[in-house]
């Protein structure tokens, strides 16, 4: 026993209260509060997103028009670049000193970080990376990561197929914002055509997987996985042979062929020249190419003409149409004759136009000046104005049945209207918005011209070839589209099988055919003539009052049970007769019969070695 | 021989032995889950920490029973001896080649011997020996003098390695100090000291300043003021309340007192400025939560809550933790110094204060066999193990859960190392050998 024996007490009170302490400590740090949960788990925890294959794109046989590449990027994470020799990397790479600054300073700004891997060079193909991985593990920093980029073996159909790139500022925000949020920023998505409009079935659905990693960032542990579902393919109806052909055939020149099989409405081909390689859009040098294609070519080969240019006149083709709606609207008959008066409308001279039909096979003027007077001025009111606004209106309905002046719900972005004018058009827009005719202040006498198909109308090539479809059917269509079936064991879309009828009866439609048939066989499309091939089509002519008229023609072939529809315009072209006839002479040629004829193989040279328009020509 | 060996068992202290027992398996066990590795799953597996950690324990645990088998009075007298060969040892030891940058390690084969771990209950052997020593008064200014010298020896020593972690745990020889009759004001007043310490130190790096009728000033400044003030206020309660019979007689003590605080928050800034290096005064800050830099000087301790929080309040399960072991590697040091965020990450709440509970209990009962102790030797030893054995508890779970600054000191009995566990079985086999015969010995 001694003195200072209970000072055990004030040292077990020490330890007990250091205990209690370091126990009040834990209850926080563990239990009470999550801050160190949330941490650990910043720490632990890290999300790997799974991205999809993009479903390819066929043609209607089956073979590849998209394919997929394997590509390398090269990242680079600008933290970690240290005691690296720049001018060796830039000779690697072949870039300059100042681009790699540049793409240094693009790697650390923006929504790039400079902690986190960005990329450096977009892209290198499989012999190019091979070239600099050796060496790339001695650039501390530098990385490679294995992507997929689109592919196009056949380098066609730029127009239709459209492109993918990686998602604009705007897309994003926009997706953010008011879309599904779908999207991350790195994200490649469709930009145009088929790219853009089955953007959904493509791209897939986007998985993920949480992985626990180490303290280096490996990843160690995968905790949950939701596995990524790959994009649909695509079958798509183009004819990769006639669409290469078309393409071929259109070299050096300017305008566009729609090819449509009238019992499905399926688009064969869709040909907008000048066309550009689809490769050029998918890659490195996205950026100088898009450039070049949108502001150094004077031809504008990014415009897809087929669908956008609407405002071509369809010239005498319309005449078709204004014969049909007359029987229908019974201002004439099959068998109605009216005297080819030069004094009214200039033509040219032919025989007598007894009928329909004779009318339609020499494109007779002034017999269409006629029954237009009769579509218009039925006589119903006593003033003519007032008679005038009731026949337009009707006229107007009745075009459009026809899906002309109304945009086809098809499946290229970007398709425009076009025009067929009614009476509203001509009170408050016409011939300036600013200083219209006004209401009763026109009739017939005003807009004949629309009766020979100039005037205040315009269509689209794709307008024109979905009208051969129509006749070609005898008085429906199916709306023109791209993909016949989405995945292998797919559908197309609804809306694509639903037949569309005009607002002519179908026993109409023998006379026009028949005079079609006649312009081929000794009328103004002689050019279009195809052996073995009865070919039913008309000729047009657009005034243009710049340069050369716009050559046009629209067929199908062949007359009995029509396998295609199509429509040619060639710009600046002059007479339909020539260009336009003879290109879709060996397109429906090419298509039906395989192999050209004789005839067929001297109209082809003579196509192809006719430079209407190159690069260089002087036109405005 | 065979039934004094089985006497001496049957007298050993039970409870004492089960927690020492308790404290060293799940310290293997943590050992075994912290340094897993799936090239060599099994825990004696030689070439991996959890096998050679299995190892040390067999041997300590042979040199342990060797231990009891000794003569009390054996122990006793060879305390200088001991102590002597293991001064020896640190002595040599700085002419070892460094590892990780430290003269401490002899190596053997595969295996690496730390004498200062030995040095720890060596040194509790001579402080024993000495303070229990017919005539010898702790009162006396010399034979504080003897104590301090033998701490010192190894201390120096230590300090060259350098080791300035190992050197701390020396202080605690104050706890026992007190025990036999050391004035408590020395220890009220370090304990002062370390507040206001502390406190100055915190001001200082603050840098925060104090706006007083605009008049700004750094907050230090009116921290020195404050403790002049608390001073003067001390003195006068003391003096004309509390103890008026005191009056007059305390006056030079408590100016000194005050003197000596306000050198004290000087030195402190002198040395905040003058002698820490950066890596220190980022430290401190980190401690004192004025940063929270998860990547640099923070890295360790921010790491380290992270996997303790993560245990929540019942823990992730045996080997199901995904910071703290060799696989993820978040926690550095996961296996030595801070083995118990593993412990912490695995049993969560209910874990680590069973843990706490169990260490403390370990030390109290050290300390109620020592209290039953007729001998002064046998006392003075327990309350030198259960001193040092509270110094690493508290400093390595203070720094592990951000109460202290990242100090290198191991967490006896879990924290992966050889020799600790080697010294500290060695230290409570001695112990318990001294116990068990507290009957037969009357000092």
């Amino acid at each position: 026993m001694d003195a200072f024996q209970h000072r055990r007490w004030i040292i077990i009170l020490t330890m007990l209260i250091v205990t209690l302490v370091f126990g009040v400590r834990l209850l926080y740090i563990q239990v009470l509060n999550n801050d160190w949960k949330n941490r650990a788990e910043q720490i632990t925890h890290h999300k790997v997103t799974i991205h999809p294959a993009r479903g390819l794109l066929y043609d209607r046989n089956g073979e590849l028009l998209v394919a997929v590449n394997q590509v390398y990027d090269i990242l680079v994470t600008p933290k970690d670049v240290k005691d690296i020799d720049t001018a060796q990397l830039c000779s690697l790479f072949g870039i300059s000193k100042t681009e790699f600054l540049q793409k240094i300073e693009y790697a650390s700004t923006g929504y790039n970080v400079s902690y986190k891997a960005s990329t450096f060079i977009e892209s290198m193909s499989k012999e190019e990376y091979s070239r600099v991985v050796p060496y790339l593990n001695s650039f501390n920093g530098f990385d490679s990561k294995r992507r997929t980029n689109r592919g196009y073996p056949s380098g066609i159909a730029a127009h239709v197929l459209g492109y993918v790139r990686k998602i604009s500022a705007e897309q994003y925000s926009k997706d953010q914002k008011v879309g599904e949020k779908y999207y991350n920023q790195n994200d490649y998505v469709g930009i145009t055509g088929l790219e853009k409009v089955y953007e959904k079935e493509l791209r897939g659905e986007r998985g993920s997987a949480f992985f626990l990693r180490d303290y280096a960032g490996n990843d160690k542990t995968n905790l949950e996985e939701n596995y990524a579902i790959s994009g649909q393919n695509l079958y798509t109806s183009i004819d990769i042979n006639l669409q290469a052909y078309g393409e071929r055939l259109m070299k050096n020149k300017l305008g566009s062929i729609v090819a449509i099989e009238p019992s499905t409405g399926e688009i064969l081909s869709l040909i907008s020249a000048p066309s550009f390689d689809p490769n050029k859009l998918s890659g490195r040098e996205f950026s100088e190419n898009y450039k070049e294609l949108l502001n150094n070519d004077t031809l504008k080969p990014i415009i897809n003409r087929p669908i956008y240019n609407a405002n071509y006149r369809p010239g005498s083709i319309f005449k078709l149409v204004q014969a049909l709606i007359a029987m229908q609207e019974g201002v004439i008959m099959q068998s109605t004759g009216f005297a080819c008066n030069k004094s009214l409308i200039n033509c040219h001279n032919h025989e007598h136009p007894l009928n329909v039909q004779i009318a339609i096979k020499h494109s007779c003027n002034p017999y269409f000046y006629q029954v237009y007077k009769r579509l218009i001025q039925r006589g119903e009111q006593s003033s003519i104005f007032k008679d005038s606004r009731l026949g337009i209106e009707k006229w107007n309905a009745a075009v459009k049945s026809f899906g002309l002046g109304v945009k086809l719900n098809t499946d290229i972005p970007g398709v425009k209207a076009g025009r067929i004018p009614d009476a509203n058009y001509y009170d408050n827009e016409f011939p300036s918005k600013s200083n219209p005719y006004g209401k009763y202040r026109w009739a017939f006498s005003t807009i004949y011209s629309n009766s020979i198909g100039e005037g205040e109308i315009g269509v689209s090539p794709l307008q024109m070839a979905n009208l051969a479809a129509i006749i070609a059917n005898r008085g429906y269509y199916y709306t023109p589209h791209l993909v016949k079936k989405i995945g292998k064991d797919g559908s197309k879309r609804p809306e694509y099988l639903k037949k569309n009828y005009t607002m002519a009866a179908a026993k109409y439609f023998g006379p026009v055919i028949n005079a079609m048939e006649m312009v081929v066989e000794n009328g103004t499309a002689r050019n279009a003539q195809v052996d073995s091939i009865i070919v039913c089509g008309k000729t047009g002519t657009v005034q243009n009052e710049t340069f050369n008229d716009h050559s046009v023609f629209i067929a199908f072939a062949p007359k009995e049970n029509p396998q295609i529809a199509i429509a040619v315009y060639v710009e600046y072209g002059t007479w339909g007769g020539i260009w336009a006839a003879k290109i879709a002479s060996l397109m429906i040629e090419k298509y039906l019969a395989k192999e050209l004829s004789e005839n067929g193989k001297n109209k082809e040279k003579q196509v192809l070695d006719a430079i209407i328009l190159d690069k260089h020509s002087d036109f405005k | 021989m065979e039934n004094r060996t089985k006497n001496i068992i049957g007298k050993v202290d039970v409870p004492l032995l089960v927690l020492f027992l308790a404290l060293v398996i799940a310290g293997l066990l943590t050992v075994y889950s912290a340094s897993y590795s799936e090239e060599s799953p099994q825990i004696y597996s030689l070439d991996k920490a959890y096998g050679k950690q299995l190892v040390w324990i067999i041997i300590s645990l042979l040199i342990g029973v060797l231990i009891l088998t000794l003569e009390g009075s054996f122990i006793r007298n060879s305390a200088y001896i001991v102590y002597g060969v293991v001064t020896i040892m640190l002595l040599i030891v700085l002419f070892m080649p460094a590892i990780k940058g430290a003269h401490s390690w002899f190596k053997i084969g595969g295996f690496t011997i730390q004498p200062s771990e030995f040095a720890k209950f060596a040194t509790s052997l001579a402080i024993a020996h000495f303070l229990s020593t017919t005539g010898v008064k702790i009162q006396e200014t010399k034979t504080k003098l003897i104590v301090f010298f033998l701490i010192a020896v190894p201390g120096f020593f230590i300090l060259q390695q350098p080791d300035p972690g190992t050197l701390l745990v020396f202080f605690s020889f104050i706890f026992v100090m007190y025990r036999e009759g050391l004035s408590g004001n020395i220890l009220l007043g370090m304990f002062f000291a370390l507040i206001i310490g502390v406190m100055a130190i915190f001001f200082k790096a603050s840098e925060a300043n104090v706006n007083i009728f605009s008049w700004v000033f750094e907050a230090n400044y009116l921290y020195l003021f404050v403790i002049v003030l608390a001073s003067v206020l001390i003195h006068f309660g003391i003096t004309y309340l509390v103890m008026p019979r005191y009056r007059g007689k305390k006056y030079i003590t408590n100016i000194i007192g005050a003197s000596m605080a306000l050198l004290l928050v000087f030195s402190c800034n002198y040395a905040y400025d003058n002698v820490f290096k950066d890596r220190h005064r980022d430290r401190f800050e980190v401690m004192f939560g004025l940063k929270l830099d998860r990547k640099g000087v923070g890295y360790n301790s921010y790491q380290a809550l992270s996997a303790i929080g993560s245990g929540g309040s019942a823990g992730k399960g045996y080997f199901k933790g995904t910071l703290s072991n060799d696989k993820y590697k978040h926690v550095p040091e996961q296996s030595t110094d801070f083995i118990f965020c593993s412990w912490a990450e695995e049993w969560g709440f209910l874990g680590s204060f069973l843990l706490i509970i169990l260490y403390t209990a370990f030390l109290i009962r050290i300390i109620m066999v020592a209290e039953r102790q007729k001998s002064k030797f046998t006392r003075i030893f327990g309350y030198c193990a259960a001193s040092i054995l509270f110094f690493h508890y508290m400093i390595n779970i203070a720094m592990v859960i951000g109460l202290a600054p990242v100090i290198g000191i191991p967490l006896p009995f879990f924290s992966k190392g050889g020799s600790a566990i080697l010294g500290f079985s060695i230290m409570i086999f001695i112990f318990l050998r001294m116990d068990s015969e507290r009957k037969d010995v009357l000092r």
